[in-house]
């Protein structure tokens, strides 16, 4: 419904350009600016729909289904299902996220020119200086004691740099005044100062969930008819969640008695909450990176969201007259290469290949902040 | 030969000078180490006439927990010592809150045109029950844990037992076990 809409308003708007002269220069800007908005690119047509490979009731029997084995497997054998999960869908998921992002971004940047160079500019500027952050711990070049300011200056810049683009966003939007950004920003800025690790892990445990919204987002454009009965299985999400944390709160503690084990139980913040059995933590931290992956590697595919993950008829940037469809060949190519590469990597030195993967890594956690927002 | 023999009489006996100014060093005075807190629990005192040495009784539990508390001790002790410590972060986190306070405030500015009365009234009503609720709360905290430790004199002579909440340090060295007991001087009747 809501393509047609979208669709037959920008039909309307150029019949209108085209047909004839129109009253006053004001009139015809604002028709272009109303046409420009429109990104009909990115949109499937009609045949979104019919490309759709189940029905309500069998995605919606999938999504309980994944979540509810994801849950069990999650708190039977955390540390196994962590190993193999990340070893199998890290790589793949980012893969599938970058031909998402890659199918979202429009031929022509046009008014969000500015948007999109912040954008990327803050994806590579963070990414860089997430990476090296350990690179000069290791290599003296501050001490551990001033490592949580370090933590928190590079959680102050993300913050920024989101309220940034939500503030650009809102601009873009008529109507809209996305001002409150800048107080909640300012009051998370606080918030990470006075505990820059918890800041950080909160990061580790809501970054899968984000997946979730990116879902919701296509379902509403995609699928409307759909959206309902999504939202019904996510009340199953808190469910789960408590499910798990009041069965596994009690139960002790697991045995990091190696260094990957280790490495696994401080990425769920066992350091960080001694208090807390580490099983109850990494259980709740591989269900949800269980959903995440879920999410991007089967549910969008599913509902027809990047279409055959082979073409790139769905990828503005390269179906485009003035794309690059060599380049975006190129670059998914690449990033089947590296998924080998990963492959290759966990299955010599699972331990190092984590520790990069998730350094690494966070250029993709960036990268789908400005991507939901242009969803928004 | 006699010369050898004066150069290391005088060797030694140069040795020997300085053995006894070194042993005549004041011992350099440690500079107190503030211990560290590991574990919240509560602790009761009692006497026993008929015992010949004092007992320390840790439950099993009690112990698990501090052996977890000491085993998990090494990240330099709560997050609310850890910022009082760092006055960066406090300041940084002073900033910021300032800032989201005032930003909050040009907002609410800024959008209270479109605001009608009702909605506005209803904010200052949430603030003005949390503030209430926050005062409440805060008046009915419990009373300061020296308190319960004010009759232990007393309940020492009648034998009786004295029940208190107790913060269990972690101190460096190997010294005895010390139990520090907040005992505040009361005025006697007639005393200024």
């Amino acid at each position: 419904m809501a393509q047609t809409l979208v669709c037959g308003k920008a039909e309307k708007v150029i019949h209108r350009l085209k047909s004839g002269p129109l009253t006053g220069g004001n009139a015809c800007i604002t028709c272009m600016e109303r046409a420009e908005k429109i990104n009909v690119a990115v949109w499937h047509g009609p045949r979104a729909r019919t490309r759709t490979r189940v029905n309500a009731k069998a995605f919606a029997a999938i999504l309980i289904g994944s979540a509810c084995v994801s849950a069990a497997l999650a708190s039977w054998l955390p540390l196994q299902v962590s190993i193999v999960s990340v070893f199998l869908f890290a790589g793949p998921h980012n893969w599938f996220e970058a031909r998402y992002f890659l199918m979202r971004l429009p031929a022509r940047f046009g008014r969000s020119r500015n948007f999109f160079i912040v954008a990327f500019a803050g994806i590579g500027l963070l990414t860089l200086a997430y990476v090296s952050l350990p690179a000069l711990y290791y290599a003296n070049v501050w001490s551990g004691a001033n490592w949580p300011n370090a933590i928190a200056t590079w959680n102050t810049l993300m913050i920024l740099w989101i309220s940034a683009l939500v503030l650009m966003r809102g601009k873009q939007k008529a109507n809209r005044d996305w001002f409150w950004v800048l107080p909640i920003a300012f009051a998370l800025c606080a918030g990470n100062w006075l505990a820059p690790e918890l800041f950080s892990l909160a990061i580790v445990y809501l970054h899968p969930m984000v997946a979730l919204w990116f879902l919701d987002r296509h379902l509403r454009r995609a699928k409307p008819e759909w959206l309902k009965t999504y939202r019904r299985c996510l009340a199953l999400l808190p469910l789960l969640l408590v499910g798990i944390l009041w069965q596994l709160s009690r139960t002790a503690s697991l045995a990091d008695d190696n260094g990957l084990f280790w490495r696994i139980t401080q990425h769920a913040g066992a350091d960080l909450l001694p208090n807390v059995s580490s099983h109850m933590l990494v259980s709740t931290h591989v269900f949800l990176e269980l959903l995440h992956y879920g999410v991007w590697i089967v549910a969008l595919p599913l509902i027809g969201a990047s279409g055959a993950i082979w073409s790139l008829k769905s990828i503005p940037v390269a179906s485009h007259s003035r794309g690059f469809p060599k380049l975006i060949e190129a670059i998914l190519v690449c990033g089947l290469f590296v998924v080998v590469v990963l492959w290759f990597g966990f299955s010599a030195n699972y331990t190092l290949t984590r520790d990069v993967y998730f350094a690494v890594a966070m250029a993709h956690v960036l990268a789908e902040a400005p991507f939901l927002l242009r969803m928004i | 030969m006699q010369r050898t023999l004066i150069l290391t009489l005088a060797v030694c006996a140069l040795l020997a000078s300085a053995i006894y100014a070194f042993a005549d060093i004041p011992r350099p005075k440690s500079t107190p180490v503030e211990g560290k807190t590991i574990l919240y629990s509560g602790l009761t005192v009692t006497s026993d006439p008929k015992a010949y040495e004092a007992r320390l009784q840790i439950s099993q539990g009690t112990l698990k927990h501090l052996q977890d508390a000491a085993a998990n001790s090494g990240d330099g002790g709560s997050m609310m010592q850890r910022v009082m410590h760092s006055s960066t972060r406090t300041i940084m986190a002073g900033t910021f809150m300032f800032l989201a306070i005032s930003f909050a405030g040009i907002w609410f500015a800024r959008s209270a045109e479109r605001r009608n009365s009702k909605a506005i009234a209803a904010v200052f009503l949430v603030a003005m029950v949390l503030g209430l609720a926050t005062v409440i709360v805060r008046a009915n905290a419990g009373p300061p844990g020296y308190i319960r430790w004010q009759n232990l004199p007393q309940s020492l002579k009648d034998g009786k037992e004295t029940t208190g909440g107790v913060q269990v340090e972690l101190v460096p060295g190997d010294d005895n076990i010390k139990l520090i007991i907040p005992l505040r001087k009361t005025k006697g009747p007639g005393e200024e």
